[in-house]
């Protein structure tokens, strides 16, 4: 992975300074809660219900053990012992103290980690592909250019102050987009041209929140040498003219939408041709010097399928269920990528107690030459597992509740942290998740139904992504009362759609009957092999609609 | 009158900037761009004009824009970044070499970024410690992007 040198630690380091100095002058009073907001909000400061939020940056979602371990170890010492890796790869404290946040970035630092602009109006985390490098219909890394995007991101003196957050997404196979990247601000799609160059399919306007909307394309191919003068161009043309009169009307989505995309396009076309070629055209020299460290690690010969892997999956149904579900074909024979769920009944999804980020440090170390990413879908991936080594990777992560063998499935839930925590939400969402993982516990019935995403966000802002759910539950305030929204059809890949919503809400107590309803009507109308989602495309959304709100008889 | 940061030091103000449309225009004014635009066959002898958040810069191509000694940016609000887009454009796209000042509700924590996309001169609220702004003229020594200063990327230069 990306190693800080001299220059990136330096600027780490003069963060933490800056940040340390604004603190100190907040609670001297030198500086208002106003002019205070978003300097702490670009170091990933929020003030919450109960105490602030700090959300820690993890770059396209990679980490190294010694992170995780420093992750865990700030956890324990600044919070109560746990963190909550949200969707967009990063981590959230949910109980530090103001006073303290300097001291923590200042631990961050030290292994090469900060929360610079994982909040605020400016240009946020760059996430990608939790299976980057380690798939065979890859087009290639996506990190190196996610890397070349978060440094040009970082501290770039002209956005820091734009109309509203702005997110970006990048993909790089064909088979799948497991980045949500049409729901961003700007999703990039890596490709390669005839001529065999690489370069980005640039989609624009995509995001969630009050108004969710998929992207659209405004380029095919951007070569990878003009990628920074090109997002330059559309970030200049959104930082000037995007609405900054309603903040729920400041997306980039909504500039889009306003002028369509093809006047859109022209005004980013007539920017960029002023940058175009000029000093941000991105060298060859420095492609090779990031892709430099993103380059493989020492794979052992190995053959696919060894005796000890085929043997336990004809031994154990646990074992081989955990294998079907949460594992995944890698590039190099004999290796496979493994998830670490953290869906575990009982537990807010993707929260990890401290004991847990130890502990997949240490299988990180054992098993996966040290590293760990954070995926989308609040999970922890170790991305190059001997096959010959499953077995015991797997009693391992039985044991520190890493096991759950349900990625994917409909427990395998995105949910925010909703009104537990935070002061944005309407309404609770972490119990309306315990709910569905108590009634939906029978794994046989899990995995009859299949994929099927399952998302909960405890409010308009989306942070759990529910448009984008193949059901998307919504938490909303009905008179003071927390009641929830149920739509259906959403879905975040390459066919990403808005869902639609079903009707009326529900009360926190019958959520789990009515997507039984929504279950029992797909299991009655699908083919064989079909996925919920096709089966809803195929059928529409009436009877679905039909049996969440029949009277019970 | 006021003083203000100009060029890293703390000097007397020797411009106006007029924010209303019907104060005395005189030799020292920093007029409204608009109100330039309109009155400027009759208008001469300014300081300078100032640009209003929304105003753009695009009118600007062809002017000669020698013959103002300034030009102001003014910021609505702290959070309303598109000056920092019109500082730079007026740098890099329309090569004006005066004095680009900021006006109105930025904040000295903008210092750093404001300098690298070209203003050299900082009008602050009056509330503002001038002595402790200028502490936080220069939180980083050095930036990944290329800007008005150094146009060439970290990337040129590692």
């Amino acid at each position: 992975m990306y190693q800080y040198d001299a220059i990136d630690q330096q600027l780490v380091e003069e963060r933490v300074a800056q940040f340390r100095d604004q603190t100190r002058r907040y609670l001297n009073k030198e500086l208002s809660d106003q002019e205070f907001l978003p300097l702490r909000l670009q170091n990933g400061l929020y003030v919450q219900r109960y105490a602030p939020m700090l959300r820690i940056a993890i770059p396209y979602g990679m980490l190294s053990s010694a992170q995780l371990r420093k992750l865990a170890d700030i956890s324990c010492r600044y919070d109560r012992s746990y963190g909550h890796f949200s969707t967009r790869q990063n981590l959230q404290l949910n109980w530090p103290k103001i006073e303290d946040v300097p001291d923590i970035l200042a631990e961050l630092a030290q292994v090469q980690m900060h929360a610079v602009q994982t909040s605020g109006n400016c240009i946020r985390n760059t996430t990608t592909d939790q299976y980057a490098g380690v798939i065979s219909d890859e087009i290639v890394d996506p990190r190196p250019y996610c890397e070349l995007i978060r440094q040009w991101s970082t501290f770039h003196p002209e956005f820091a102050f734009l109309p509203r957050k702005f997110k970006i997404a990048v993909n790089a196979t064909e088979s799948a987009d497991r980045a949500a990247t049409q729901v961003h601000d700007i999703g990039l799609h890596i490709k390669k041209n005839d001529a065999g160059e690489i370069g980005f399919k640039v989609i624009v306007g995509g995001g969630l929140g009050r108004t969710p909307m998929v992207g659209v394309t405004i380029s095919e191919f951007i070569p990878r040498m003009d990628l920074l003068t090109y997002l330059d161009a559309i970030i200049r043309v959104y930082n000037q003219q995007g609405r900054r009169d309603n903040k729920y009307k400041a997306r980039i989505k909504i500039l889009v939408k306003a002028l369509g995309i093809e006047e859109f396009r022209n005004r980013v076309e007539a920017e960029w041709q002023h940058l175009r070629g000029k000093e941000s055209t991105v060298p060859m020299s420095e492609f090779e010097r990031l892709q430099s460290f993103f380059s493989e690690p020492n794979y052992n010969a190995l053959e696919n399928n060894p005796a000890s892997l085929t043997s336990k999956l004809a031994d154990s149904a646990g074992f081989a269920r955990w294998f079907e579900r949460n594992t995944f074909e890698h590039k190099k024979a004999g290796y496979r990528i493994v998830t670490l769920t953290l869906k575990k009944a009982g537990q807010a999804p993707g929260d990890a107690t401290a004991e847990q980020m130890h502990k997949a440090a240490d299988l990180a170390d054992r098993f996966s030459f040290g590293e760990l990413r954070v995926s989308h879908e609040q999970n922890l991936v170790l991305a190059d597992v001997r096959q010959d080594q499953l077995v015991e990777l797997w009693d391992a992560a039985k044991e520190a509740g890493f096991a759950t063998p349900t990625l994917g499935l409909l427990t395998d839930m995105i949910c925010c942290p909703g009104g537990d925590f935070c002061a944005l939400a309407n309404a609770k969402s972490i119990p309306i998740a315990a709910q569905i993982q108590e009634t939906f516990n029978d794994l046989d019935y899990l995995y009859d139904l299949g994929n099927i995403d399952l998302n909960i966000s405890g409010c308009m802002n989306a942070c759990g992504h529910h448009h984008v759910g193949n059901i998307g539950i919504l938490g909303v305030d009905k008179k003071g009362e927390e009641f929830y929204q149920i739509s259906i059809g959403g879905a975040s890949g390459h066919d990403a759609s808005i869902g639609k919503i079903l009707g009326p809400s529900f009360a926190q107590e019958e959520i789990s009957s009515v997507i039984q309803k929504l279950m029992n009507v797909y299991v009655e109308n699908r083919y064989e092999d079909e996925r919920f989602i096709d089966t809803y495309r195929r059928v529409g959304i009436t009877p679905f609609k039909e049996a969440a709100y029949a009277k019970a008889n | 009158m006021p003083k203000l940061i100009k060029n890293g030091e703390i000097i007397e103000n020797q411009y106006h900037w007029l924010q209303e449309a019907e104060q005395e225009v005189t030799a020292t004014s920093i007029v409204a761009a608009q109100k330039w635009l309109t009155e400027k066959d009759t208008m001469t002898g300014i300081a300078g004009i100032w640009l209003e958040a929304g105003d753009g810069v695009e009118f600007l191509e062809g002017v000669d824009l020698t013959q103002f000694d300034v030009i102001g940016v003014h910021f609505p609000a702290f959070t309303d970044g598109r000056g920092f887009s019109y500082a730079r454009l007026l740098r890099e796209r329309l090569n004006y070499q005066g004095e680009i000042r900021a006006l109105g509700n930025f904040i000295p924590d903008q210092l750093g970024y404001l300098l690298r996309v070209g203003f050299n001169s900082f009008q602050f609220n009056e509330s503002v410690d001038l002595e402790k702004a200028l502490l936080l003229h220069k939180s980083f020594s050095i930036a990944y992007q290329g800007d008005v200063s150094e146009p060439r990327p970290l990337f040129l230069r590692r």
